[in-house]
């Protein structure tokens, strides 16, 4: 799973139907600090994340195609959990 | 799901049988300043790569595809393909914070 910052949305008329009806988000991966790690990814966001909001990424295809119910989905990335706050383990 | 502009077409004389009913498109991947808004030229940094497109994307579109073992999904029968185009993207709203 990937720990991310939501950036922003995308629109998209012409898509593979598993994605239509879907917010689809842009979401810059980020480190515990909260740093960014490269270039920014979407996903499907079933639990409307807020602007700037850090959350979890499932990159596994199969919950998604379970959750789009369509099983020739070629989705991937699905917004698991919003974090409220990183709890840090102090050393 | 990563983003990405159309630069170009690859076309195929002989192909597999189940690549039927679309094409392979030539995509530059974004970097940060594409989402922000940064035109197709100068090309991203990074290596393009071909997409399989059965949304009928063109020259200029900007697509999202998927790569790995999902974008062999919805095919039928087995199928060698890396990159698949889910999506021809019309708007694109990205505010990163300012800090």
């Amino acid at each position: 799973m990937i720990l991310a910052r939501v950036d922003g949305v995308i629109v998209s008329s012409v898509c593979h139907p598993s994605m239509a009806g879907c917010r689809t988000v842009i979401c810059q991966p980020i480190d515990e600090a909260g740093r960014p790690e490269g270039p920014p990814i979407l996903a499907l966001d079933p639990l409307s994340a807020g602007q700037h909001q850090h959350v979890l990424i499932s990159t596994d295809g199969s919950k998604t195609r379970e959750y789009v119910q369509d099983p020739r989905s070629p989705l991937r990335n699905l917004i698991l959990a919003l974090v409220d706050e990183p709890a840090r383990e102090t050393a | 799901m990563r983003l990405g502009h159309v630069i170009g077409r690859v076309t195929l004389s002989h192909q597999d049988p189940a690549y039927r009913g679309g094409r392979f498109l030539l995509v530059q991947p974004f970097a940060a300043p594409q989402f922000a808004g940064a035109p197709m030229t100068p090309l991203a940094p990074g290596s393009s790569l071909v997409v399989y497109d059965n949304l009928g994307a063109t020259h200029g579109h900007v697509i999202g595809f998927t790569e790995g073992a999902e974008a062999a999904v919805p095919f039928t029968q087995p199928t060698p393909v890396d990159a698949f185009n889910a999506a021809i993207i019309d708007q694109i709203f990205y505010t990163p914070p300012s800090a």
